[in-house]
Formats: C-alpha cells, sequence, structure tokens
C-alpha cells in the first residue's frame, strides 16, 4: 500500500515535470509565431527570404576548404539579389544521402539541392520538387543531348537543371607503359581511342609479365558506391545493356551481358586483377591507381581526373581510355551528370528564390562558367566547349558522343543497387556462375522495379 | 519522497529519450513508412522480414558473431584476469592500458587499422603467413573468413572492459577461501571452478549482459569493413537496420527489424539472468 502511494506521487510529479516541459516548448513555439507575425508586419523583412541550400562536395574545395568556393557563390548572388539569405550546409558523399532520407521523412528538406539524377529523378517521381520547366527555354533543351534530357525528366516535367557532365570511362597509367616499351599496346593514337577486348587483354598480360610489381587492373565489389564504373565496364566488355531501354526490366543477364562478368571472373582468374575484389571498393580501387600501384582504373572520368589530382602519390601520367568491345565497336559510357533541384516546401517565395539561386550558379555571364570550371566536368550543354585546355578534357568532349542512358532514373533504382554488388561478389568469389548470379540479380531487381513502380503511380 | 525527487532529471530524460523512441519505434513497425508515406499496414512488415532470405541469414550472422564473440570475450578476460591480478601494480596497470586501449580508441580508427592489417594486397597479416607458406587471404572478401575477421576485431574492441572489473573483483575475493582450498589439496583447475567462477558470478553476468547486447548491436565495424558482404556473410541485424531506413528509407521496414532485435535482446537477456543471476554475499 504505502508503496503504490509512493508510485502515485512519483507519477504525478512527473506528469508535471513532463506537462511543464510540453507547456514551455509550447508557449516557446508560441513566442517564435508571434514573433513570425511580428516580422511579417515589418516593411523592412518583408522581401526577405531564407532559403537552405545543402551541397555535396559538387565544386572543388577553394584553398583546400570545402564549401569556400560555395560562400564565394552566395556572396556573389547576394550582391544582386540582397533580398534572399542562403544557408548554406555542406554534405558529404558518405553520410549526405541518409541525412537527406531523414529531413524528407520529417518534412525538414532543404529548399535546393546540386546532386545527380539517381536521387533528384527518385524525389521529383514521389512529388517533392517543384518543376523547373519555367526555367528551361526550348532552345536550352535543345542544346542538350537527349540522353542528359532523359536524367533530368519525370515525364514532361523538368525536375533536374543539368550543369556539368562527363562519361565515366577508364584511365590508364600512360607513363608505366612508356617505361616498359609497350606504349603502342594502347590505342592513343586513334582519334576516337576505341579498341577491342583482346587488344585490351594483349596490354594487361604486357603489364603482368613486364612489370610483375604492378597490378594490370582492378575491379570492386564492396558498398554501392562506384557501380556505374562496374556496369560500364561488363556491359561494354559483352555488349550489352544494363536495364532495357524502358527501364522497366533487367538486360544485363542477357548472352552478352552474361559474356562481359565472365571475362571479369576469367581474368581474375589469370591475376589480371587485383586480387580481394570482393572486398575493395571504389575508393580502394582508386587509390592503387593513384599510387601508381595498378594500371589501368575502370572508374574514371575527366571530373574525377582533376578531383583525384592532389591524391596521386605516384608522379605519372594518366590518360583516359573507353571502355573495349569485343569488336572493337564504339563503346557506350554512362554519363556523370550533376545538376540543381529546387523542393516543393510549399512556400511559393522559397521555392522562386531558390530558382534564382539555381539560375545564377547555372547561367550568370560571370560566375555560370566559372563554377562549371570549377567543377572540374564538361558542360551539359552542346554549344558550351573549350572551357579547358589539354589533351584529356578535348578526348572527353569527343567522348561525349559515346554517352548512352544510364540505369539512375529507373523506378526501384536505390534498391537494384544494393543488389549489384552481392551479384558480383557472387560470381568473381565464384559461388555461383556468371549466369546464375545476373539471373538472381535480375529477379530481385525486377521485382524491386515492379514494386517501385505500383508505388511511384 | 525527496530521493524520488533526485531521481526525476534521470527519469525525465530516461523517459523522452529511451522510452519514447522505443514505444514510436514499436507503432511505426506496423506503418509502411518512408520519405512519402505513412500508411498503416498491419503486421505486414513482419511478415515481409519472415519471408526475407536476406534478413534471415543477417539474424543468423548476427547469432553466431554473438554466439563466438561472447564466450570468447569472457574466457580471454578471466584468463588476462588471473594471470595479472597477483602481479605488481605497474603489470597490471600497463596490461589493463594495452587491453583497454582499442575500448576507448574511436571505433573509427580502429577499424581502419584492422582494415589495413587484412587487405588482401598489402595487409601485414598476409605478409606474417607468408613466412609460413600460407598464400594470400582475403579476409574480408572471402565469405569463408570475413565474419570470423570482423569477430576478431569486435573481440579485441571488447575485452579491455572486463579484463578491468574481472581484476578488480578477483582482489576482492577473500584469501581465506582460496588457503583452505590449498589446505585440502585441490588442484587450481578446482579452486577456479568451486571457489573463484561462483564468486566471480555477479561480475561475469555484467559482463555477459553488456557483452551480449554489444555484440548483437555491432554496427560500425561491418558499415566500415565490409558493407555487410561478401554475399551477405557479414551482414547483420544491426546493418540491415541501417540498410533499410537510412540507405532506402524505409523506416517502417526498418523499426520491426529493431523490434525484433530488441526482442531477441530482451529474450537473452533474461535468461542470463535467470540462470546466472544468483546473489553472492562473501
Amino acid at each position: 500500500m504505502r508503496g503504490s502511494k509512493k508510485g502515485s506521487v512519483l507519477l504525478v510529479v512527473m506528469a508535471l515535470v513532463l506537462s511543464l516541459f510540453l507547456t514551455a516548448c509550447s508557449q516557446d513555439t508560441a513566442k517564435e509565431s508571434e514573433g513570425g507575425k511580428d516580422a511579417d508586419k515589418n516593411p523592412s523583412n518583408e522581401k526577405q527570404v531564407e532559403i537552405t541550400w545543402w551541397n555535396f562536395p559538387n565544386f572543388q574545395a577553394l584553398d583546400g576548404e570545402v564549401g569556400k568556393y560555395e560562400k564565394e557563390i552566395i556572396a556573389a548572388f547576394n550582391e544582386k539579389n540582397p533580398d534572399i539569405k542562403v544557408k548554406l550546409e555542406m554534405l558529404t558523399f558518405e553520410g549526405g544521402p541518409e541525412k537527406l532520407n531523414v529531413a524528407i521523412a520529417t518534412n525538414t528538406a532543404p529548399d535546393m539541392i546540386y546532386d545527380a539524377p539517381g536521387r533528384i529523378i527518385d524525389w521529383g517521381k514521389k512529388g517533392l520538387l517543384a518543376p523547373l520547366n519555367d526555367m528551361m527555354p526550348d532552345d536550352v533543351k535543345n542544346d542538350i543531348s537527349p540522353a542528359l534530357m532523359k536524367q533530368s525528366m519525370v515525364g514532361d516535367q523538368v525536375y533536374m537543371y543539368p550543369f556539368n557532365t562527363g562519361p565515366f570511362m577508364m584511365a590508364v597509367n600512360k607513363t608505366l607503359f612508356e617505361d616498359i616499351g609497350e606504349l603502342d599496346l594502347l590505342p592513343l593514337d586513334r582519334p576516337d581511342r576505341t579498341w577491342t577486348v583482346a587488344e585490351y587483354e594483349k596490354a594487361l598480360h604486357a603489364v603482368k609479365e613486364k612489370a610483375p610489381g604492378i597490378i594490370p587492373s582492378g575491379f570492386y565489389a564492396k558498398s554501392v558506391a562506384g557501380d556505374q564504373g562496374t556496369r560500364g565496364y561488363i556491359t561494354n566488355l559483352g555488349t550489352s545493356r544494363f536495364l532495357n531501354e524502358d527501364y522497366s526490366a533487367v538486360a544485363i543477364n542477357s548472352e552478352s551481358g552474361i559474356k562481359g562478368l565472365e571475362w571479369v571472373v576469367q581474368a581474375s582468374r589469370d591475376g589480371l586483377v587485383a586480387p580481394g575484389a570482393a572486398s575493395l571498393d571504389a575508393g580502394d580501387h582508386n587509390d592503387l591507381f593513384l599510387q601508381g600501384k595498378m594500371a589501368f582504373a575502370i572508374n574514371y572520368s575527366a571530373v574525377l581526373k582533376s578531383l583525384f589530382a592532389p591524391n596521386k602519390t605516384e608522379d605519372f601520367e594518366d590518360v583516359l581510355l573507353p571502355y573495349p568491345t569485343p569488336d572493337g565497336s564504339d563503346p557506350k559510357l554512362e554519363p556523370f551528370l550533376g545538376g540543381l533541384a529546387v523542393f516543393n516546401n510549399d512556400d511559393d517565395k522559397k521555392a522562386e528564390a531558390a530558382k534564382k539561386l539555381v539560375d545564377f550558379i547555372v547561367n550568370d555571364p560571370e560566375w555560370g562558367e566559372k563554377n562549371l570550371i570549377q567543377t572540374g566536368g564538361l558542360s551539359a550543354r552542346n554549344s558550351v566547349t573549350g572551357l579547358y585546355e589539354g589533351s584529356e578534357y578535348e578526348y572527353s568532349e569527343l567522348a561525349r558522343k559515346f554517352i548512352t542512358d544510364p540505369p539512375t532514373i529507373a523506378d526501384g533504382y536505390a534498391e537494384v543497387r544494393t543488389f549489384w554488388f552481392p551479384a558480383l561478389q557472387e560470381a568473381i568469389l565464384e559461388t555461383k556462375s556468371a549466369k546464375e548470379a545476373l539471373d538472381e540479380f535480375a529477379e530481385k531487381s525486377n521485382a524491386a522495379i515492379e514494386k517501385a513502380k505500383a508505388a511511384n503511380k | 519522497m525527496m530521493s524520488y525527487l533526485f531521481l526525476l532529471p534521470a527519469l525525465t530524460f530516461f523517459l523522452i529519450f529511451v522510452v519514447y523512441p522505443m514505444l514510436r519505434g514499436i507503432y511505426m513497425s506496423f506503418f509502411d513508412y518512408n520519405i512519402t508515406s505513412f500508411e498503416f499496414i498491419g503486421w505486414d512488415n513482419y511478415g515481409t522480414l519472415y519471408h526475407d532470405k536476406t534478413f534471415h541469414k543477417s539474424m543468423i550472422n548476427t547469432i553466431v558473431l554473438v554466439a563466438v564473440a561472447v564466450p570468447i570475450v569472457i574466457g580471454f578476460s578471466i584468463f588476462v584476469a588471473m594471470s595479472i591480478y597477483k602481479k605488481s601494480e605497474f603489470i597490471r596497470s600497463f596490461c589493463r592500458g594495452i587491453f583497454y586501449l582499442p575500448a576507448v580508441t574511436s571505433v573509427v580508427s580502429v577499424t581502419v587499422v584492422w582494415g589495413w592489417i587484412y587487405h588482401p594486397n598489402f595487409g601485414i597479416l598476409n605478409y606474417i603467413t607468408s613466412f609460413f607458406g600460407i598464400e594470400p587471404v582475403s579476409w574480408l572478401g572471402d565469405p569463408k573468413t570475413a565474419l570470423m575477421a570482423i569477430t576478431v576485431i569486435l573481440i579485441t574492441t571488447s575485452v579491455g572492459q572486463p579484463i578491468i572489473l574481472y581484476v578488480a573483483s578477483l582482489g576482492n575475493i577473500p584469501t581465506t577461501y582460496i588457503e583452505a582450498a590449498q589446505i585440502d589439496r585441490a588442484t587450481p583447475w578446482q579452486i577456479f571452478r568451486k571457489i573463484i567462477w561462483p564468486l566471480l558470478m555477479p561480475t561475469s553476468l555484467y559482463v555477459i549482459v553488456i557483452t551480449t547486447i554489444n555484440s548483437f548491436q555491432c554496427f560500425a565495424l561491418i558499415q566500415l569493413l565490409t558493407s555487410g558482404g561478401p554475399i551477405y556473410s557479414t551482414s547483420t541485424v544491426m546493418y540491415g537496420v541501417y540498410q533499410q531506413a537510412f540507405l532506402l528509407g524505409n523506416f517502417g521496414l526498418a523499426s520491426a527489424m529493431g523490434v525484433i532485435l530488441a526482442l531477441v535482446i530482451g529474450v537473452i537477456s533474461i535468461i542470463q539472468f535467470k540462470y546466472l543471476g544468483n546473489d553472492v554475499e562473501y
């Protein structure tokens, strides 16, 4: 009895404390909202709009400081738009996607984001973004390749303003081939540098024989990052597609796709691929190349080349190459594409202000080109060329003709990509044949695509 | 009354930051909760998990991890504690420091170091095994070795605190009991089994429960070293919760996984308390 009396007292006190706590919170909220009303009444604040910009490190760090360049953009933007206050928050590629998922789920999404189609188009399909059609007249749309526009739209609505691009391809340590006297094995004297799988194999064997301390090529199957490199590599080795043309089903489990993966498995057995690929991620793979320990990297681009430059521990010349194909035909390269999107946060003023910032970043006569160069990428616009000097940028411009449509905007892509690396692990560890691994991948992925299609309807 | 008021601040925080999120998690597990919807679906999330082979694999991996790590942590901690507790203060402090270091170092730093130790091409472990004519092994890249490799790291980061607790507990055992047993010509093993182990039981119960819970919640090692691979061989329930909630945005399904994990931990803890929780006074 005594115990229950004490328990009742305790409960009453707890309830009292909690109610005080909640009352205090609600009073704070009430004060804030009153403050908000006062601010609305104040004519000087009437036009002031505050927007948030969440940005991945898409611009190269200025003076080694991440976000410094973005602050310069905001300062320049504010000179022309003093009535718009921009709050910048830098994300990391590792934790950023998670933070965005949580923010969207809790209605605290930013107003503007600079990201890639994989996420942006998924948000577009879920009705979370403001359409940007009013910002993109026909002359701008027509100046962007259909493959890139397809990555920026859902139906006839533009949800991402495409900004910088560059085809994903391979890279080779040219200096190494000069050192071993086998430079002629590389297709560098051909204008478009296309080559066959047999020629590629010959180059790999030359490294294995003449530079035994160097790993001929790399592969990776850990995490989900850098999946475009493994996709492009395998689809070209077998001349296949990853998904079918309407993104409704997996196509990589075709006969030619299986051949591509079988080639990787055989090359692993032959010691032409870095051992332990199942436990390496894209970063480990790139590190091997940048440290001069590996001759070919399978996930490179003009953008990555400039981003990776500070990480090189060996002095060598890295040169871009397209993925080889069985008959030397034109490769199909997935594009890197960066673009800007505006979240629909039920506030027209904020959406308009965010659009102004998007327009400034992409189209400002002074800052547009400067911003593009700071990304190290090519322009999404076909008419904007010659931004950089150097053979690799020239080649990157030329290789734009090989750009194909990537699977990133498929329904359920986020889930599909989680099945990809386990399938690769099954094949390279030979716990399943390439066909079995890809068939199983197709089965799981097709189910995920169907489910997502139904959810997005 | 006064004593209850002193409890109030901690209790308030406990209710707000532990009890409420827990209840909310249970509630969310009955919803299709993703970044755009919050729809009641009853037991569907649990049904999905019941049929999900990846979740089954994760649960098995989790149980294997706990079943291997916990006995080794307990056994190794007692062995080290028994070896050092009668030594000089300097040796005791030195050993405690060595074993406690991985426990206080950031898990990310420890994991990065182990990542290099296990590296298939440049790892020191393969370098050492090469002296014995063993071919290089991809420790984290082979489904046969990956979970074992993770377990080893989990053990090294978990033994620090138990060693300190056991050294302290051993020091509290009255020497008269052991001396009496020695006069009766009891063997060292008999002394350990009949006197020391029972008297260490309160400490062991705490260590077993805490190590079990920590092992069930092992996440950072897996996220940083293997991402659940290769071929889901290191995927645990905690990693699955993270993947569903934060990578795929399926908060409802992740909550259901969390509830199942909490239930499993709860049941195991109750069993541990029931069978190991005898009061010992000396």
